[in-house]
């Protein structure tokens, strides 16, 4: 297939925003992801060797997520930032901080920070590094396992439940459960990142110890979530 | 290794998984597309993925969701508080 035009890319998520996909347009959008593979590979290389971690890739968006991104934000189909990423999951702030580093410094110079963990997106918390290669955008996602184990939780209530649980809409309880929660991990994450790059002392273990109990809180509120999900007989459906 | 996805997100389960070699992208790719056309006008909620990882281990780590139901993507998390707590 010819190398489609700026214009047209565009015109087909105008269509793509309306809703009905027809095979043309499929057809158009699978040769447009296919697009990014050369900087997606280059990017996931490059990781693998500098860096020496191994990412879990995603060399195209779906098209159920780029329809709903398309929808949901006023943007065109060429500004989407995300149609090819992949993701490294880290221990902690400490480490997630390293990596970022790392991604920044030592090994991608066209390189764009952005850090959802002082402005979180509707308590989701991570930092994505946006790197421009071969004119192409490719995300890299960088969360703790903490932030991890809360997105994937999200995602799973936006399947369920429907995507505006994700922002901001959709069912109260579901939200105020996930909202409480990326709060509470967010503490515990910003203390046990201070508290790690002190120096030892008396009063840095009394601060461990009370760190334990937002650790406390986070097991609590996934443990009676588990509960709210066997009283409904299971989840949905 | 290359998985392609069909996911229900509505059911939140699996529907089918294929594996290709990293050399087989482009079959890969192909078979994204073939399965996306014959979804056309079908049933709603259906996904359709191509993720990429050093084992289907590895993917099951970062993408949970997909093979994970909510209870166990919840309980996980219970776990990893737990172990760290042991630590």
């Amino acid at each position: 297939m010819a190398k489609a035009s700026k214009t047209q890319i565009d015109r087909l998520g105008d269509r793509l925003k309306k809703g009905a996909v027809e095979e043309p347009d499929l057809i158009l959008l699978d040769s447009y992801r296919r697009s990014f593979g050369t900087a997606y590979e280059t990017v996931v290389q490059t990781i693998r060797t500098e860096i020496e971690l191994e990412p879990t890739g995603r060399p195209a968006k779906s098209t159920n997520s780029l329809i709903e991104k398309l929808k949901r934000e006023s943007i065109r189909l060429t500004q989407v930032q995300d149609i090819a990423g992949c993701r490294l999951v880290v221990s902690d702030i400490l480490e997630q901080d390293r990596v970022v580093g790392s991604l920044l410094v030592d090994v991608f110079s066209e390189a764009r920070v952005v850090d959802r963990r002082e402005e979180p997106s509707y308590g989701y918390r991570a930092v994505h590094v946006i790197i421009e290669i071969f004119g192409k955008s490719v995300e890299i996602q960088v969360r703790t396992r903490f932030q991890h184990i809360w997105a994937e939780i999200s995602e799973k209530y936006a399947d369920l439940y429907g995507s505006d649980i994700k922002y901001g809409g959709g069912n109260e309880e579901i939200r105020r459960v996930l909202e409480t929660l990326s709060q509470l991990i967010a503490t515990y994450e910003n203390l046990e990142d201070t508290l790690g790059r002190l120096e030892e002392s008396d009063e840095v273990r009394k601060a461990l110890e009370q760190i334990s109990i937002f650790r406390d809180r986070i097991a609590r509120e996934l443990d009676e979530e588990i509960s709210r999900i066997d009283n409904e007989k299971g989840e949905k459906p | 290794m290359i998985f392609l996805i069909h996911y229900n997100r509505t059911a939140g389960e699996i529907v089918e998984l294929k594996e290709f070699e990293e050399s087989q992208r482009v079959q890969a790719e192909d078979a994204r597309l073939k399965m996306e056309l014959d979804l056309i006008g079908k049933k709603d909620g259906d996904e359709v993925c191509l993720l990429e990882a050093g084992s289907i281990e590895a993917l099951k780590r970062t993408h949970r969701r997909y093979f994970e139901s909510l209870r166990m993507l919840t309980a996980t998390g219970s776990h990893t508080v737990a172990s760290i707590d042991k630590s």
